[in-house]
């Protein structure tokens, strides 16, 4: 891939595309498992946004470094290679450093192997663009699904435990709504905050 | 024949190469924080089960890869440990064993006392219950019934005084399921477990 081309990119684009333009669970709709999974309460979902930044920056490093010597038809290949790494150290990190979040998030530590957010911008942006774009692309589109899965966390869990990062919000005699904390509880959190995100980005464009 | 291979090696070199370079990478990772994250769990256990045995000051393995039944009756090889005092006295035994509850395994720590007469209770290692019904198995109203009861098979009964300790057991409205998940994990692993204790002459 030709440098001149991604010199153009805007650095700061790529960091804040990740936000709002280009959210990733908002906007994009793409790696929709751990927002309807790991949000019954803030700090598993925090923890799983955290290590989906360093799963996508550090991916997006190895891939952006190896993008002249990619081949098109075994690029998939690679991209999962290092990602499946990636994922692997932040589990590992995560059961010898924080032994209770990595039993609540479980099986979806792994599963981030499988979340297209990074595999996305792999293809995206760090198959085409220098390392510090990647870079600052990964810590963008990373700090946009943490915000969302904070957002939907923080509802669920005032909801349904009346706690918020563990720390009791609502008066004693709120009575929890149990539904919150199961399945149901996270589509219909999802369902009315992405016509929310619809909502106001047809007003802006209006 | 050596084009091919050439070919081959051609396209492949990369992937091979960060193959090796990102398994050296793991296997670092492994081997820094791996004894970490087994200290973790045996601590975990061991704290779960002082809960369960009053006084234990620290946790033996009695009989390893014993013979336990899980909730359906099979058996799992899962070591029995020995609860002792500060001066080597027996208090109990503590085992786990695990059973399929309404969504998921629930799997339990269960707790007996010293002459496997007597239930210790149980603590929950792993349960993902339905929230509001199923996971009332995490409150002590549930669990108490266990505590000082006979270690016999015991039976589930839809309504009665918690308060009483016996082998029955009051089952959580709205959550049939997993209250026999429960009591059937209790049922058919405490059978096994004397088995085993008394083969091994831990037990009369």
């Amino acid at each position: 891939m030709a440098e001149s081309s991604t010199a153009k990119i805007d650095y700061l684009s790529a960091l804040t595309a990740g936000l709002w333009k280009e959210n990733p669970t908002f906007r994009l709709l793409i790696g929709m498992c751990p927002p309807l999974a790991v949000t019954t309460a803030v700090k598993p979902a925090l923890t799983m946004g955290l290590c989906v930044i360093f799963v996508l920056v550090c991916s997006n490093v190895a891939i952006s470094l190896m993008r002249n010597l990619l081949k098109p038809h075994l690029r998939i290949i690679m991209f999962t290679l290092s990602i499946a790494a990636f994922v692997t150290i932040a589990d590992l990190y995560l059961r010898a450093f924080s032994p209770k979040m990595s039993e609540a998030l479980g099986a979806y530590v792994p599963l981030i192997i499988v979340n297209c957010i990074i595999i996305f911008r792999a293809e995206a942006c760090a198959s085409k663009c220098n390392v510090w774009v990647s870079i600052l692309d990964g810590i963008g589109s990373g700090t946009g699904f943490t915000l969302a899965l904070c957002v939907l966390a923080g509802i669920r869990e005032i909801l349904a435990a009346g706690t918020f990062f563990d720390y009791r919000v609502m008066p004693k005699a709120f009575v929890p709504w149990a539904a919150m904390q199961m399945p149901v509880g996270a589509f219909v959190t999802l369902g009315l905050l992405l016509g929310l995100a619809t909502l106001i980005t047809t007003k802006r464009a209006d | 024949m050596l084009k091919a291979i050439r070919y081959y090696i051609e396209q492949s070199w990369l992937l091979i190469v960060s193959a090796f370079f990102f398994g050296l990478l793991i296997a670092v990772a492994n081997a820094a924080w791996s004894g970490k994250a087994d200290t973790n769990k045996k601590a975990k256990l061991s704290n779960l089960m002082k809960n369960l045995v009053q006084n234990a000051a620290k946790f033996e393995v009695a009989i390893k890869d014993a013979n336990v039944a899980d909730g359906k009756g099979k058996l799992l090889k899962t070591d029995i440990y020995k609860a002792v005092d500060e001066n080597g006295n027996g208090l109990g035994f503590a085992y786990i064993t695990s059973g399929t509850g309404f969504a998921d395994k629930i799997e339990l720590i269960i707790a007996v006392d010293a002459d496997c007469g007597k239930f210790l209770g149980f603590e929950i290692l792993y349960a993902n219950e339905t929230p509001g019904f199923g996971d009332k198995i995490k409150k002590d109203e549930f669990r108490n019934q266990f505590k000082n009861a006979p270690a016999e098979p015991v039976s589930l009964i839809k309504a009665g005084d918690r308060k009483k300790i016996d082998n029955e057991i009051v089952a959580i409205t709205g959550a049939t399921v997993t209250s026999t998940a429960v009591t059937n994990i209790f049922n058919k692993s405490i059978v096994s477990v004397k088995e085993a204790l008394q083969q091994k002459g831990l037990i009369k």
